[in-house]
């Protein structure tokens, strides 16, 4: 499936995405609490996923559902953050990845809440409430882990050292990041000063690494976790081409 | 009889509810235990049955649809959990119970869920089971329990009719999806009507539980509610009766069924079941892997309880 480059589909699928990787964290928590807790993470994903498609099927026409862009397309047709992506390799890098995304999708959001596109708007003005509380659970869980034991620290540690492979392109803006962020240049040095805030008062280290030759997700390029994820998520519709759900 | 029996006595009679703090026999405080302590397991233990199918929903609805139902069963594990604590049994106690598989959960949980048809079919054939016997529930003698089940039923209602309309877009689908309902309701009827427990005269617990009220309504009862109400639905489906002898008797006024297989039954309780192992290894695998984390968590909390004080 073809589709053109929108901002709306790089959050749409940058959602949908992460909503995935929090669903199979279901039945998999430390605690029934913390189950729900994700749960609900993965639900609001979800939500806005589906929200977000459907001013790109407006955009496009109508062409296709919300349901289409999801189940239909091929991971080089995809343009989700690779951070996203990266697996549930333990607790440590479902709360990493999470609190990376969150301080980032928080500042996206409050730069289009003020967008002239009154849907965008109306959307992030929504979103923005959601990540509220997704930001306070990520950023208690950096804390505790960061400063409960050294075996938590350690974990922790190690999935950031993998995770920041992936926080590069996040800011490596193109004219259509520009043309919808208000500050591009912002939105990096927020990210910055509170990540690296976060992770002093944690014990956390933002690790220094060689510069990396990964090409850049707004072209549909993806880790090799990518395809799995999608394999799973669209056998249904695939495999019974014909029928409705 | 001392006075407290006689006042615990008093309020059972007069359908009053009793409460943590009140007098209770041992008896009735270990029954409800062992009761109350076994539905928080099913509810936990029947997450995964449902979870195998969650990143496989077909649709961005029937994902959320399912995310949240499965995050309600988390919800009604821990409302049961609490309702537990009150009668002096801590969660960790239970939860080490159930691995050491001195307490069950129900053993419909067992079975495997093979096609996306068994969302439709658990939600409508095991959901609808379980409501028909937690809304008798309600109006158990025991306080906490009969209010977490008010809250839990409204909430199941709405898992009964998601199961419902996956069997109709199934049912009303193409072939394919026909063949997987009727499938899926052929695996899931007897093992549904089983979760009732045995038949009135074999059941062990049954007579005390009533005279207590704990229990409001027999089993036989009960399921043949569930028989009566269900045959229509599985008309309206257009599927075919799983059960060739299940024909409308005018004198009794309800279905007929085949006798139930109960050594299979007693088999699947006592753990020799298509998943059993499965379940309580997922369990404990999750629940020893995160220990870290509830270290850490209870490490991090000891250190700023200490900071504030």
């Amino acid at each position: 499936m073809k589709i053109k480059k929108h901002v709306f589909v790089r959050l749409a699928d940058t959602s949908v995405i992460l909503g995935q990787r929090l669903a199979e964290m279901c039945s998999n928590g430390p605690t029934l609490e913390e189950d729900i807790a994700l749960s609900n993470i993965s639900l609001d994903l979800f939500g806005r996923a589906d929200e977000l498609y459907k001013i790109v099927a407006k955009l496009e026409g109508d062409k296709f559902t919300p349901d289409d862009y999801v189940f239909r397309r091929n991971e080089r047709e995809y343009y989700n953050i690779k951070l996203v992506e990266q697996p549930n390799e333990d607790f440590a890098w479902v709360i990493a990845r999470q609190f990376l995304h969150d301080v980032y999708a928080r500042e996206v959001f409050t730069q289009l809440s003020s967008s002239k596109n009154a849907d965008l708007a109306g959307i992030s003005q929504k979103v923005l409430k959601e990540i509220k509380y997704s930001y306070v659970h990520s950023k208690d869980w950096m804390n505790r882990l960061g400063l409960g034991t050294e075996e938590s620290n350690t974990r922790l540690q190690k999935a950031l050292d993998h995770l920041m492979k992936y926080v590069d392109e996040l800011f490596a803006f193109d004219e259509l990041d520009k043309t919808y962020l208000a500050d591009c240049e912002k939105l990096k040095s927020i990210w910055f000063k509170e990540v690296d805030e976060v992770l002093l008062e944690s014990n956390l280290k933002r690790n220094p690494f060689p510069p990396l030759s990964m090409r850049d997700y707004r072209d549909g390029f993806h880790s090799e976790h990518m395809g799995h994820l999608l394999s799973i998520m669209q056998y249904l519709p695939r495999a019974y081409p014909d029928a409705k759900w | 009889m001392d006075k407290f029996e006689a006042a615990f006595n008093e309020l059972i009679e007069k359908e009053l509810k009793i409460e943590p703090r009140d007098w209770m026999p041992e008896k009735y405080r270990e029954h409800l235990i062992r009761q109350v302590s076994q539905h928080a397991h099913s509810e936990v233990i029947g997450m995964q049955p449902e979870g195998n199918w969650l990143l496989r929903a077909p649709s961005l609805r029937s994902k959320q649809v399912l995310l949240a139902k499965i995050q309600d069963e988390a919800g009604h594990g821990l409302y049961l959990y609490s309702v537990a604590e009150t009668l002096g049994i801590s969660r960790q106690e239970m939860v080490q119970q159930l691995h050491e598989g001195k307490a069950k959960y129900s053993s419909i949980f067992n079975y495997p869920t093979l096609t996306w048809a068994d969302m439709g079919a658990v939600g409508w054939l095991v959901d609808g089971a379980a409501i028909t016997n937690q809304v008798s529930l309600q109006r158990t003698s025991y306080g906490p329990y009969s209010r977490g089940m008010v809250r839990i039923c409204k909430e199941e209602s709405f898992h009964q009719r998601q199961g419902y309309e996956i069997m109709m877009q199934m049912a009303f689908g193409t072939p394919e999806q026909k063949e997987m309902a009727q499938d899926a309701l052929n695996r899931f009827w007897f093992p549904a009507l089983m979760m009732f427990g045995p038949h009135d005269k074999d059941s062990a617990h049954s007579s005390q539980a009533m005279k207590w009220k704990i229990k409001i309504e027999s089993n036989d009862h009960l399921r043949q509610k569930f028989i009566d109400h269900t045959v229509k639905q599985i008309e309206y489906l257009g599927l075919k009766s799983p059960d060739p002898n299940m024909k409308w008797n005018e004198a009794t006024g309800h279905y007929d069924h085949s006798p139930f297989n109960w050594d299979e039954f007693w088999n699947v309780v006592n753990g020799n079941g298509p998943c059993n192992q499965e379940r309580l290894d997922h369990h404990k695998k999750v629940h020893n892997d995160n220990k870290w984390v509830r270290e850490a968590a209870a490490a991090y909390a000891l250190k700023t309880e200490t900071q504030v004080a």
